[in-house]
């Protein structure tokens, strides 16, 4: 034992594949030990918030200042607020109302602004304007009427006879520290259609569909497995029935099989337990053909004859001169079928199928939802795509730790 | 040789590749005449028959916010902007006699069918007589209030259905009847009547069209059936369109074709609009803004700001009456209604394209400033609720002896845990999340509430029977705007009428019962003094906020309309108007450039640059 788990950790592909996976279930335990909580609860009133670290601005106002003179915080706001597109537009937009622009430098900021401050008139409607592009000059006007609103913002409180009352100015050259500000929330992959925090959605997930894939890999191995040491020990008519048994479900594709039948539980019934028992029962047929085949060839040696003639029962001989010679098999098996079950999980859950929502979140829900809410569409990159890396990561590290497996137990593919 | 061959075979290939190519059919549409929609065509259109109820003809025979005018015209124009009709057909004079018993109107002069002959009185009489007869849509709908349509040549007078103390059992149908039900010519009528002989199911499922699969109906719209398979359906601009009269339009609309592609879903329709491929799009698009603010595209809604659009109707969680549970407990029902999460529904579902129950407090009205007068604000603000009222909720279950007496998180009722379903169509994205949120609310006040989404087909039929008990919470819209809003609404709401109808697409799918409601509601469409009906809303609206018979969940336009102005412009927006004949200016609604007024829209557009 001590000997083949030295020889399968040498194996690099196996090592390599064990690392990843260890890491993803790392991450699983420790990250929700910094960040507690119900990953489905919904912080953000709103769908698809971007990555990136939100500053409650109402504390931000509230926490001591510090005076900086930055040389470029001029500009920044400038090109905020008057990017060199919204230059052009603002001559497009002089043309269209046929004013004489002749002696005006487009690079000139005071000079444009002015010019744009006499003439913008947003009741009209330039002749051959699109609704879209007036819309568009009213937006650029406002944000040029923040950035002409002087120096410095005033913040005031509602007082008791409902009078604002000044509590704060704010200057253009005041900063805070982010550790003075109470609530900053840092959100690594944004938030998810439903406002959830993707990142703790995510590993959460991780966890549910890597148990699904073991609930499942668990069933169908075990389905697998019986029937295959059955048909290939006994042989005979119950080998007859159980491969005709094992024949037709070969037949029937194993995907619309799993639609089916998970369609027919109906949503109510339909919990994680129950995807992964059902994706487990329509996923043994190949693990029990390939172990009959393989119990053919074992049930002829001499240790089993012998053990039959010694009057040793079936279970006995099958447990104890049978398996141990497949167990290497089997558990390569079982690891594909992980493999396989978290993919079914995310296939049927793409499709509606999956378990049923707001209980636990799952790999192929995130997608589901994702793609409901058109996320692919607009550009809400972080709401799938770190879902897909993660069912990618996955299923390669079990597939590279099989054929790991593979190169140190089968003499063909040894080095 | 062997080259020979092969050669031979590839230009076989190749020609039979293209062969097949051409067979196609593939209609190529002028770009700079073509007006492009999505949203509303999702499948072939299987008929064209203005009096048959088999059909999913949305471009010719729907009806959105008003009738779809584009084809199959009807006597006047529904504008949900000011609440008024607008001739089409008829002439602006439809008038009641003193009790309201006898509407009458006349025909416009120019008004002329396809064929070149006149519009008529028999007209408008044979659609509605054959329409209860074959039992179509027009007859079941306007069959209770219409006694009878009578007139000659072009005057028509349509007798009010009485009730048993000689009034007029509803005169607001009677005004649906003017722009809901599009007029189909009397002779066709009789030609297909004969053609089936006369047998009602032969004549509801006759397609309109003859055995080469041309159009044999005639119709008084500017456009016609141009083209139809299962990609798309074009419709052609009929230059004959008596509309060009100048006691009409004066002219015809402007885009020649009118064209649908059928998408495979939302999301294709939305690539398509994003695209340009998409002029107008009757799509829920999410977060809307984000096309113009982040992509750039000269993409704009009616209004720049949220909600975008004109909301007219509320999508609605109903509760089933017939579960004993929810019927016998009012306070559970209002407990789930004030704990549900309604800022997070409008920003998540609707991503903010809807009024927030704090800006416009939950009634029976729309968000419109007419219905929203309608109704005594003070009187009632005791009893609205804006959501999210975990303690409020708490507290009245409390109240009300349903108590968690085991201890395991969940209240219970005659000693069984309180475990309830939240129910909407699969793939109906907006309404799936609303359903999400009430499931929340459940788990914040210990009621068991759990979400399940069967595919539209199973749910329409579940819903809709009377006495279904699968179903504990689910949602439909009720009506938006019409002539008869509110109320018909408010009778969708609590009326009696549609206990115990099998097959009940028409109102009350809750199956609530309440006959002090009940009269009030027979009492609106009677009176006509503002204080009265007032009072009667008023009334009627704390019965509701009381007994809570369903809750709506946010408000919503009755169509979306958005559009890409690569190729027209000069759609509607907030304040646009056209100028009418005698050079009135009214405002143009953003109904999908089709429904109602909206297809003035049409009148407007011009090309970009």
């Amino acid at each position: 034992m001590k000997n083949t788990l030295r020889q399968v950790f040498h194996s690099p592909k196996f090592v390599g594949g064990f690392v990843i996976f260890l890491a993803i279930l790392l991450t699983m335990f420790i990250y929700p030990l910094f960040n507690p909580g119900n990953p489905l609860q919904q912080i953000g009133v709103g769908t698809f918030a971007k990555p990136g670290t939100y500053v409650s601005l109402y504390d931000a106002t509230k926490a001591k200042t510090e005076t900086f003179r930055l040389p470029e915080a001029a500009e920044n706001r400038l090109a905020a607020s008057l990017t060199d597109e919204d230059r052009v537009a603002m001559i497009e937009y002089f043309n269209a109302m046929e004013i004489d622009i002749s002696d005006l430098d487009m690079d000139d900021t005071d000079a444009l602004l002015q010019m744009w401050e006499e003439n913008y008139d947003p009741s009209v409607r330039p002749k051959g304007m699109t609704g879209a592009r007036v819309n568009y000059f009213k937006r650029l006007n406002n944000s040029l009427q923040d950035l002409k609103s002087g120096d410095t913002l005033i913040i005031a409180e509602e007082g008791e006879d409902g009078e604002l009352v000044e509590s704060k100015k704010i200057t253009t050259t005041d900063y805070v520290n982010t550790n003075a500000v109470a609530n900053v929330k840092t959100l690594p992959l944004g938030t998810d259609n439903f406002g959830r925090d993707v990142l703790k959605e995510l590993v959460s997930a991780t966890g549910t569909s890597i148990m699904i894939g073991l609930l499942a890999g668990t069933v169908a191995t075990i389905i697998g497995l019986s029937f295959g040491l059955l048909a290939g020990y006994l042989g005979g008519f119950v080998d007859d029935f159980i491969m005709f048994i094992t024949n037709i479900f070969t037949v029937i594709p194993g995907f619309v099989l799993l639609i089916l039948i998970s369609y027919s539980i109906g949503q109510e019934q339909r919990g994680a337990a129950v995807v992964a028992t059902v994706i487990g029962l329509t996923g043994w047929t190949w693990t029990a053909r390939s172990v009959r085949s393989q119990v053919i060839s074992l049930r002829n040696r001499d240790h089993v004859n012998l053990s039959k003639l010694s009057g040793h029962s079936l279970l006995r001989i099958i447990l104890t001169d049978i398996l141990p010679y497949i167990a290497s098999y089997v558990v390569m098996a079982f690891i594909l079928q992980v493999s396989s079950g978290i993919l079914a999980e995310a296939q049927l859950s793409l499709l509606g199928l999956g378990p049923r929502t707001t209980e636990v979140p799952t790999l192929g829900l995130m997608m589901n939802w994702a793609m409901l809410y058109s996320a692919h569409t607009n550009g809400s990159w972080w709401a799938y795509f770190p879902v897909i890396l993660v069912i990618t990561l996955i299923s390669f590290s079990l597939n590279l730790m099989n054929t790991g497996l593979d190169q140190v137990f089968n003499p063909t593919l040894r080095d | 040789m062997k080259k020979l061959i092969a050669l031979a075979l590839a230009v076989v290939m190749v020609l039979g590749l293209s062969a097949t190519a051409f067979a196609d059919g593939d209609v190529v549409l002028p770009r700079e005449e073509t007006l492009y929609f999505c949203g509303q065509q999702w499948g072939a259109v299987n008929s064209w028959n203005p009096i048959g109820t088999n059909q999913n003809n949305s471009m010719a025979i729907a009806a959105g916010a008003g009738w779809r005018e584009l084809m199959f015209e009807t006597l006047y124009m529904w504008n949900v902007l000011d609440g008024k009709l607008y001739g089409l057909l008829a002439n602006d004079d439809y008038a009641w006699n003193d009790d309201m018993t006898q509407l009458t109107f006349t025909i416009k002069d120019a008004a002329k069918w396809s064929d070149g002959s006149d519009v008529t009185a028999a007209d408008v009489i044979r659609t509605f007589d054959v329409g209860v007869e074959i039992g179509n849509g027009t007859g079941s709908g306007y069959g209770p209030y219409i006694e009878s349509i009578e007139g000659e040549g072009k005057t028509v007078k349509i007798n009010a259905k009485l009730n048993d103390a000689g009034q007029p059992i509803n005169p607001l149908m009677i005004l649906n009847f003017l722009e809901l039900v599009a007029i189909a010519q009397a002779d066709w009528i009789d030609t297909v009547y004969e053609a089936n002989g006369g047998d009602a199911t032969a004549i509801l499922n006759d397609d309109g069209l003859n055995d080469a699969g041309e159009l044999e109906v005639p119709y008084t719209g500017p456009y016609t059936m141009y083209f139809s398979d299962d990609q798309k359906v074009v419709l052609v601009r009929d230059d004959n369109y008596w509309g060009q009269d100048a006691s009409m339009w004066g002219k015809l609309p402007v885009p020649k074709y009118i064209a649908h592609a059928m998408y495979a879903d939302n999301a294709a329709g939305e690539v398509a609009l994003k695209a340009g491929e998409v002029d107008v799009s009757q799509q829920f698009i999410g977060n809307v803004q984000n096309l113009w603010l982040e992509d750039g595209l000269p993409i704009s809604t009616y209004y720049e700001e949220a909600p975008y659009g004109v909301c007219l109707t509320m999508p609605t969680a109903w509760y089933n009456m017939n579960i004993p549970v929810i019927a016998e407990n009012p306070a559970l029902r209002k407990a789930i209604a004030m704990a549900v999460d309604y800022d997070s529904i409008i920003a998540n579902a609707m991503t903010n394209q809807s009024p927030s129950f704090a800006d416009v407090p939950r009634s029976l009205m729309n968000p419109t400033e007419g219905e929203q007068a309608l109704y005594d604000h003070d009187a009632v603000a005791d009893l609205q609720w804006a959501g999210n009222d975990i303690d409020g909720a708490n507290a009245l279950l409390d109240e009300a002896g349903l108590v968690d007496t085991d201890g395991d998180g969940i209240r219970e009722y005659n000693g069984e845990n309180i475990s309830l379903n939240a129910v909407c169509p699969n793939g109906w994205t907006d309404w799936q999340a609303s359903m999400e949120q009430v499931a929340a609310a459940g788990k914040e006040i210990g009621v068991e509430i759990t979400t399940l989404y069967p595919e539209a087909d199973m749910y329409n039929t579940v819903f809709t029977d009377p006495d279904q008990t699968e179903y504990a919470i689910f949602m439909w819209s009720p009506d938006a705007s019409s002539p008869s809003n509110p109320w018909s609404r408010v009778n969708q709401f609590m009326g009696m009428d549609y206990l115990g109808v099998t097959n009940n697409w028409s109102g009350n799918w809750g199956q609530y019962e309440n006959a002090e409601a009940d009269a009030l509601i027979k009492q609106i469409p009677l009176t006509t003094d503002e204080a009265e009906l007032r009072d009667l809303y008023t009334q009627l609206t704390e019965i509701y906020l009381t007994e809570v018979p369903s809750f709506s969940l946010m408000y919503r336009p009755s169509v979306f309309h958005a559009v890409n102005e690569s190729v027209w412009t000069n759609f509607p927006y907030e304040g646009q108007t056209y100028t009418m004949g005698d050079g009135t200016e009214v405002l143009v609604p953003p109904a999908d450039c089709t429904d109602g007024f909206g297809v003035a829209a049409l009148y407007n557009l011009e090309l970009v640059g």
